[in-house]
């Protein structure tokens, strides 16, 4: 049995990002393991130290993104470890599922207090799929286990999504700093609400919201996808476009690790190496 | 100024409202409708938005109703003959995005192509039917409980930071 702590990886129906998810959490070298939505007892069985919700799809995005998947009972599973403090992080259609289930913002867990919403700014609306640039919260990354080895240096990362416009109900819209994760910014770190820096419309440039405790995370962009350095565009700008120069120079670029590395680093380095007791 | 509304079904059966029926059996199994049914719902309004002109304009533009795989009618609002079905005490809401990039990019197109059309309104309507022994009443509140999502157990069929959801009514026949 591994000493390597354990991350879970959730396959609801219609994800597809599960297999390059838990791959990337090995390579950060913890334990990363795919569990069906219907795999109850194997899961409670295996007790892991984090989840991840993956990107994709789920039942289809039947009724709403997320709806559906958040009231499965595998969710139930996910909802004790996160009020246990474990880390949860949900990608893309993972990120609609914590919302849907009320563990985002999580100022009263399980009730529902935001959406993500169909991207609309002006101009602009529908399907996105782009590289985009965003940076940690300062307090986000004293606080999540995700967030570590981030700083608040922009990095850049893919986004892939229809609906991912963070919104809260008018009278939230002054308490949400607290749960501020990772805003959309230029590659100087510089915040803007107009496209496309803000690729969506979501408020205060949201890419990623935490709850209160800072352990679980819904996030729109896709880390496993610039988890290596040569998964990034050669144009990108900014230090991390001169990191895949000096990369390609140096020829190093096939073990370089990417932006999207540093969130599973982080979470590898908040465990330690091993299990939790 | 006149508006007309249609509804847009599959022809098959539809497979979001079967996974959302089966959804609220499992967290609602005490209030649960037996039938649930899933519609789009478009309201075209402008001085030419009358009920020939809108047939026009869903047998041109196949994005709106697509004869292949979907069916439509104009939608009578309270009265419309699928809220009186026999048999049944029937419900339903409307819900609709709060910011809705659908209604505004298909007003741009008809309005720029058609001058009669002022404005376009998408929305999706579910329609729910309880047994014939639920009250005009009950039927009410359990269509809402079901339809607003205020927990993670509670309600599914809207989100209500981000839509608007409107109950059309209920009957019993």
């Amino acid at each position: 049995m591994s000493t390597l702590p354990l991350v879970a990886v959730i396959q609801f129906p219609g994800s597809n990002c599960e297999y390059e998810t838990a791959r990337v959490v090995r390579e950060a070298g913890m334990n990363g393991l795919v569990f069906r939505w219907n795999q109850l007892s194997e899961l409670r069985d295996a007790d892991p130290d984090a989840f991840v919700l993956p990107g994709g799809f789920s039942f289809q995005d039947r009724v709403r993104a997320g709806a559906v998947a958040a009231k499965e009972m595998m969710m139930d599973i996910v909802f004790s470890a996160a009020a246990g403090k474990r880390p949860v992080l949900g990608i893309c259609n993972g990120a609609q599922v914590l919302v849907e289930s009320g563990l985002v913002p999580g100022w009263e867990a399980g009730r529902v207090e935001a959406a993500l919403a169909a991207n609309h700014i002006a101009g602009r609306s529908g399907y996105l799929s782009r590289w985009v640039f965003l940076h940690a919260r300062e307090t986000a990354v004293l606080k999540s286990p995700w967030l570590g080895k981030l700083g608040t240096s922009p990095i850049p990362v893919p986004i892939a999504h229809a609906e991912g416009r963070f919104v809260f109900w008018e009278e939230d819209l002054s308490r949400t700093l607290p749960v501020e994760a990772l805003v959309y910014c230029d590659e100087n770190g510089v915040e803007r609400p107009e496209y496309p820096t803000n690729p969506n419309g979501s408020v205060h440039n949201l890419a990623a919201v935490m709850n209160t405790d800072g352990n679980v995370m819904a996030m729109m962009p896709h880390p496993e996808r610039a988890f290596r350095l040569w998964q990034l565009p050669p144009w990108i700008p900014g230090e991390w476009g001169d990191r895949i120069r000096m990369s390609i120079s140096a020829g190093t670029l096939a073990d370089a690790p990417g932006p999207g590395a540093l969130f599973f680093q982080g979470l590898a380095d908040h465990f330690g190496g091993g299990r939790h007791e | 100024m006149s508006e007309t509304s249609i509804l847009v079904g599959l022809k098959a059966p539809d497979p979001a409202a079967m996974t959302a029926l089966s959804t609220l059996m499992r967290i609602s199994p005490e209030t649960a409708p037996l039938h649930l049914s899933r519609y789009d719902h478009w309201r075209f309004t402008g001085p030419g938005a009358v009920r020939e002109f809108v047939s026009e304009l869903v047998s041109h533009y196949t994005d709106i109703v697509n004869p292949n795989k979907q069916t439509w009618s104009f939608f009578e609002g309270e009265t419309d003959p699928i809220l009186t079905d026999p048999g049944m005490t029937w419900a339903a809401v409307l819900v609709t995005d709060r910011v809705d990039s659908i209604s505004e990019n298909w007003t741009g197109i008809l309005g720029r192509r058609h001058r009669g059309v002022e404005s376009v309104g998408y929305s999706v309507l579910w329609r729910l039917g309880f047994s014939r022994s639920v009250s005009l009443e009950d039927a009410r509140d359990r269509t809402m409980t079901m339809a607003v999502t205020t927990h993670r157990d509670r309600g599914l069929l809207a989100n209500p930071v981000s839509q608007l959801i409107e109950l059309l009514g209920t009957s019993k026949t």
